[in-house]
């Protein structure tokens, strides 16, 4: 029974111990970490060009970021993103990331922009450093067609949980569901589990329709209009150089030209 | 375009078969280390293992999956993963091994215990060295007794990769729900589950024959 005790209470000390040493450690290279990120944060541009890689997170979205019939990827974001690389004499790297780990991909840096047509909202941009708002957007109810002429009060919406179009239904104090994304938010209205959804126009152009699941979907009304811009690491010089590039595209007629090629030249915004 | 998707999640499939394959080659051996140490009769190991084992089955796995990713950029200032589909893999099959040697351990630890004393007592009335005994004796039985519970586990591990998806690791699921949010088309989805169905259904009649093989261990 003493003997018993005494290995148990061994036990106790070691695990003890063991997290002793393990809380001294991450303090130690919490410190270092302070360090390090005191120093880049003085440049990441520096940082990106000494790399050679611009990794770029996006989701598939058309006409923003998508892959053509050779798997690359294009779209007006990735144009304007490989052009910023070009500027920077680095490789543009496409990275697919979960629209939910953005802040988490940038901080832990597995990436270093997030470019996706992303919607300048104040959560967005307390958390990323952002540039200025360069496409115009706004966010749009998906009815199935024969509801309409439906009061939007007495309908249930979907909507994509910290988004935009959240907001926008939390503001008129419509019924929601909040759902993970956009796509699961029209997975909703298809299958009757809500009324209507609330998303972005762009999204909606390209998400519904002929060739699509949701044929029978249309959008109806404009809630809020919007602006997109791109996210940087907090306190990162980069969206400051991107700016740069912004004006400079968008004098010489370079970014216009992009937005053609993809159809979004009416939403593109002045610099 | 069926032609087309269907290509798209062979890619996801691929990725699935990575995860699957590398996470049982590197987590079985780990498995049976764990198991062996908790099955012995060293008291201080036993209880490290029970602690380690404790931590990683009382946490899910998504939220190991984002510790393991995230974590090292997050809180230690310097990523040890490549943002890239491989890195992303990586980190997946590291959060897999882990997750799984510690599952494993358990069943392992079952099948050791599992075998009478009488037989370990008969192979040192033969003069059998420990190691002897172990590989021969305890080892050999053990394997038979773990089949139908790891057959189970592995089954399971098929269906997990599909968390990979929360660090957007390309596996089967994920090319799935690809079509979805940016075409806006909802059956590629749906008909993930017939890929996993094969799958498993190959796995469901390997595990038939190998039990079969076992059977002379009776």
């Amino acid at each position: 029974m003493k003997k018993k005790l005494i290995a148990f209470m061994l036990c106790l000390a070691m695990v003890f111990s063991m997290t002793a040493c393990g809380g001294s450690d991450s303090e130690d290279k919490k410190e270092a970490t302070d360090n390090t990120e005191a120093g880049e944060s003085e440049s990441d541009v520096d940082y990106i060009k000494d790399k050679g890689t611009l990794v770029i997170g996006i989701t598939e979205f058309e006409p923003m970021d998508y892959k053509d019939e050779s798997g690359e990827w294009v779209g007006f974001d990735a144009d304007m993103a490989k052009l910023v690389a070009e500027e920077l004499g680095v490789e543009a790297e496409f990275v697919v990331i979960d629209w939910d780990t953005k802040i988490m991909e940038l901080d832990s840096k597995n990436i270093d922009v997030v470019w996706n047509g992303m919607t300048l909202t104040s959560e967005v941009t307390s958390a990323m450093e952002c540039t200025n708002a360069y496409c115009n957007n706004a966010q749009v109810v998906v009815v199935p067609e024969d509801k309409k002429d439906a009061d939007l009060a007495e309908l249930t919406f979907a909507v994509e949980a910290g988004s935009a179009g959240e907001a926008a239904a939390g503001e008129k104090e419509y019924n929601m569901n909040s759902v993970a994304s956009q796509a699961d938010a029209l997975m909703e209205v298809a299958s009757g589990t809500s009324d209507a959804a609330i998303i972005d126009l762009l999204m909606a152009g390209a998400m519904i329709g002929e060739g699509t699941s949701y044929e029978n979907l249309i959008h109806t009304e404009e809630l809020t209009t919007e602006e997109y811009g791109v996210g940087c690491r907090k306190g990162s010089d980069l969206a400051e150089y991107i700016n740069g590039v912004f004006e400079t595209t968008y004098g010489d007629g370079r970014m216009r030209e992009i937005a053609e090629t993809y159809g979004v030249q009416e939403a593109i915004v002045e610099q | 375009m069926f032609g087309a998707v269907t290509l798209e999640l062979m890619k996801g499939l691929w990725t699935t078969i990575q995860i699957f394959l590398l996470t049982l080659i590197f987590s079985l051996p780990l498995g049976l280390i764990l198991g062996v140490g908790s099955a012995g009769r060293w008291k201080i190991l036993k209880r490290v293992i029970q602690v380690f084992v404790w931590i990683i089955r009382g946490t899910p796995l998504m939220l190991q999956l984002i510790i393991i990713f995230y974590g090292p950029g997050l809180w230690l200032g310097h990523n040890i993963w490549s943002g890239n589909e491989a890195g992303r893999i990586t980190a997946t099959v590291v959060a897999f091994v882990i997750n799984y040697a510690c599952y494993f351990s358990v069943i392992f630890r079952g099948g050791i215990e599992g075998v009478p004393v009488g037989q370990r007592e008969a192979g040192q009335v033969l003069g059998m060295t420990k190691s002897q005994i172990f590989f021969q004796i305890t080892l050999l039985q053990m394997v038979k007794r773990v089949v139908p519970p790891m057959s189970n586990e592995i089954i399971t591990l098929v269906k997990d990769t599909s968390l990979a998806r929360i660090i957007a690791a390309y596996e089967l699921t994920f090319a799935g729900f690809s079509f979805m949010k940016s075409a806006g088309i909802t059956w590629p989805l749906f008909y993930t589950g017939v890929f996993y169905l094969a799958f498993i259904g190959i796995l469901t009649l390997l595990f038939n024959y190998i039990e079969k093989k076992l059977d002379y261990f009776r």
